[in-house]
């Protein structure tokens, strides 16, 4: 398996464009280099995850971590995480759901159906900006097992 | 035709009275046919006792003259048997006739005549029977011979007769009275019973139709009602869904205005950030300190970004302020109940002891009196009543003087209990009683931190319990707040929710 093969590339999709730039940049600020792949809506980060066929074959040998807003223009992110933990070629990535929602039921929600971490945007920039960051040191020390 | 109540009691009363009043004619006039019929009897009973006391008297008189008779011709003693016999009797069986004809006075000259008739026979016998033996029989039959025994004798006989005739009349006519009453008492029965047959009959059409019409009436109230119930139900399963929209879309509104209030304060951040390179190139000593451009950048860079930053800073604070308290009614509004028993006294001590100090820092002193039965109602939610209200007192304190907070409760009418804080803090304005409850509305000098909300949040929890809060309050004087709950949330759940 080669480095290159092993790098693990992070799917961004959320839909507000400024939380999406905030976000990467406060990564790149914790030294996390990865690719970031950004989807402002549902449709296409779904075409991308599980390939125009919704298979999800095309993930062979990919690395993959999300990052999932609920409140999607198209679909509701719950929609995109319950589709991913569903099929069996993308259902061991890790999904970090990042959203300002923090009804109760919501999270209980997106835990049962897989998610690995659910994390309450800080309306607080300066807590957001933390957040992001301990995030970013997070990735730089998680491992991603590679989709099959 | 519909039969009010008012006419079927007056149908159903006038029916009872003639039915009472055949009934009573029935009983009246069989008494009165029983009377004469005991009366005729009595009649019959004397005709024939008169009767026999007439036949008796007439043999007893026959059997004496036949026995002179008989003596008189042969002059034996024998003959004379019959005569001894009833000569006793007649005077006897004369009497006892005369007492049974006592009630006919008609009866009375005739029977005097007879007592006369009977002595002067019996005398005429007794001198002739006399005669005879005494050896003079010629003189005896020249009595006899007179026929003036025999005239007393046939006298008597047509009285008598004629006492029978009247006593047989009378027995006639007392058996066909007697089947004349028979007849009319059977006929009163009759008619009597039909009557009763018809009233009764009546009656009991009457009832019924007006018991079907009462069932239909009835069946007719219990299809309303249930309509009614119904229809209750459907408007309180609208106001259910209309309050959880309303809660919906405060929770949702206030979601998606802070995911833009993220990036204005997160691209403030960024922008002070970057405010820092350009501070320091605008300020770098080797400028030209003459060039106007080099002057307006240091300004810009200096004074008019951090001015306008902060004014960005202090305004999105403010307004992730309002959001945040939006967002807590509505997640209180949206939080199940859940009643338990409470104290209110402890409850009320505890919450008391946690602002202790800040009362005591001032010579402030708070009194509890709520000696009062335990509550069934929501923990949380009283907490947080209470606590904003106490809050409330020591933050709108009168400067001037210690706090006095008296916290008094005590149950009322309709299962309740009412629980009143009084301050002598500097009161609200007549003009702001109401204002005061409306979110992010405050009263008063703003000297204090706050946006608005602790007594809308408390407005709101309160009613969600089933009360109601309302105050006092005279300006520079004190506030009363007073609220009231019901005793037991469960009961108000249930008749909301089901």
């Amino acid at each position: 398996m080669s480095q290159e093969a092993r790098q693990v590339t992070i799917v961004m999709i959320e839909d507000d464009e400024g939380h999406a730039r905030l976000i990467e940049k406060n990564i790149r600020r914790a030294g996390v280099n990865n690719e970031i792949i950004p989807f402002a809506n549902g449709t296409e980060a779904l075409n991308f995850l599980l390939g125009p066929d919704g298979t999800g074959e095309v993930n062979q040998g990919r690395h993959l971590l999300i990052l999932l807003d609920l409140n999607l223009p198209d679909m509701t992110g719950v929609d995109i995480l319950d589709k991913v933990k569903g099929n069996q070629h993308t259902k061991r990535s890790p999904v970090i759901v990042l959203t300002t929602t923090d009804d109760a039921r919501e999270i209980q929600r997106c835990y049962d159906l897989g998610a690995n971490v659910y994390i309450t945007k800080p309306v607080n920039y300066d807590g957001f900006a933390n957040a992001i960051r301990q995030l970013g040191l997070f990735f730089s020390v998680m491992q991603v097992p590679e989709t099959a | 035709m519909p039969i009010t109540s008012q006419t079927f009691v007056r149908t159903t009363i006038g029916l009872m009275l003639v039915g009472l009043f055949a009934l009573l004619a029935i009983v009246g006039t069989t008494i009165w046919l029983v009377d004469r019929t005991q009366t005729y009897f009595d009649e019959v009973v004397e005709a024939r006792e008169a009767r026999t006391a007439a036949v008796d008297l007439r043999t007893a008189m026959q059997d004496i003259e036949t026995g002179q008779r008989g003596f008189l011709l042969t002059g034996n003693e024998s003959y004379l048997e019959p005569y001894n016999t009833a000569l006793g009797t007649v005077l006897p069986r004369y009497e006892t006739l005369r007492e049974i004809l006592i009630p006919y006075p008609q009866a009375a000259e005739p029977l005097e005549r007879l007592r006369e008739g009977i002595d002067i026979k019996l005398d005429e016998m007794a001198r002739t029977i006399e005669l005879t033996r005494a050896g003079q029989r010629d003189e005896a039959l020249a009595i006899v011979n007179t026929d003036q025994g025999k005239a007393l004798m046939d006298e008597a006989r047509l009285f008598f007769d004629a006492l029978i005739r009247a006593a047989d009349e009378r027995l006639t006519t007392g058996v066909s009275d007697q089947r004349a009453n028979a007849l009319a008492l059977r006929w009163a029965a009759l008619i009597g019973a039909v009557v009763i047959v018809l009233v009764a009959g009546g009656s009991a059409v009457i009832a019924m139709r007006y018991t079907r019409e009462l069932a239909k009436a009835r069946s007719e109230v219990e299809a309303l009602n249930q309509g009614l119930e119904e229809r209750v139900k459907e408007r309180t399963a609208e106001l259910g869904r209309a309050n959880e929209e309303i809660q919906r879309f405060a929770y949702i509104v206030t979601h998606d205005l802070r995911a833009p209030l993220v990036n204005i304060m997160g691209f403030t951040s960024e922008l002070e950030a970057s405010v820092a390179p350009l501070q320091a190139l605008a300020t770098r000593a080797d400028a030209d300190d003459q060039d106007p451009e080099i002057q307006a950048a240091r300004l810009a860079a200096n004074e008019d970004l951090p001015e306008a930053i902060n004014f960005i800073r202090s305004s999105t604070k403010k307004m992730d302020g309002l959001i945040n308290a939006i967002l807590k009614l509505s997640r209180e509004g949206r939080r199940p109940l859940r009643p338990e028993r409470i104290e209110l006294q402890s409850m009320l001590g505890a919450t008391a002891a946690a602002i202790q100090h800040q009362v005591s820092e001032n010579g402030g002193a708070i009194e509890i009196d709520a000696d009062v039965p335990p509550v069934h109602s929501d923990r949380l939610a009283l907490e947080q009543i209470f606590g904003n209200l106490m809050d409330n007192a020591v933050k709108y304190r009168d400067p001037k003087r210690p706090l006095r907070l008296k916290i008094d409760a005590k149950q009322a009418l309709g299962n309740r209990v009412i629980i009143e804080f009084a301050d002598n803090g500097r009161g609200i304005a007549a003009q702001d009683h109401e204002r005061v409850f409306e979110l992010f509305r405050r009263s008063g000098s703003q000297d204090q931190a706050g946006e608005g909300i602790g007594l809308a949040h408390v407005r709101g929890i309160v009613r969600n319990l089933g009360g109601e809060i309302t105050l006092q309050s005279v300006l520079g004087e004190g506030t009363t707040f007073r609220v009231s709950l019901p005793r037991d949330l469960r009961a108000v759940v249930r008749s909301t929710t089901s």
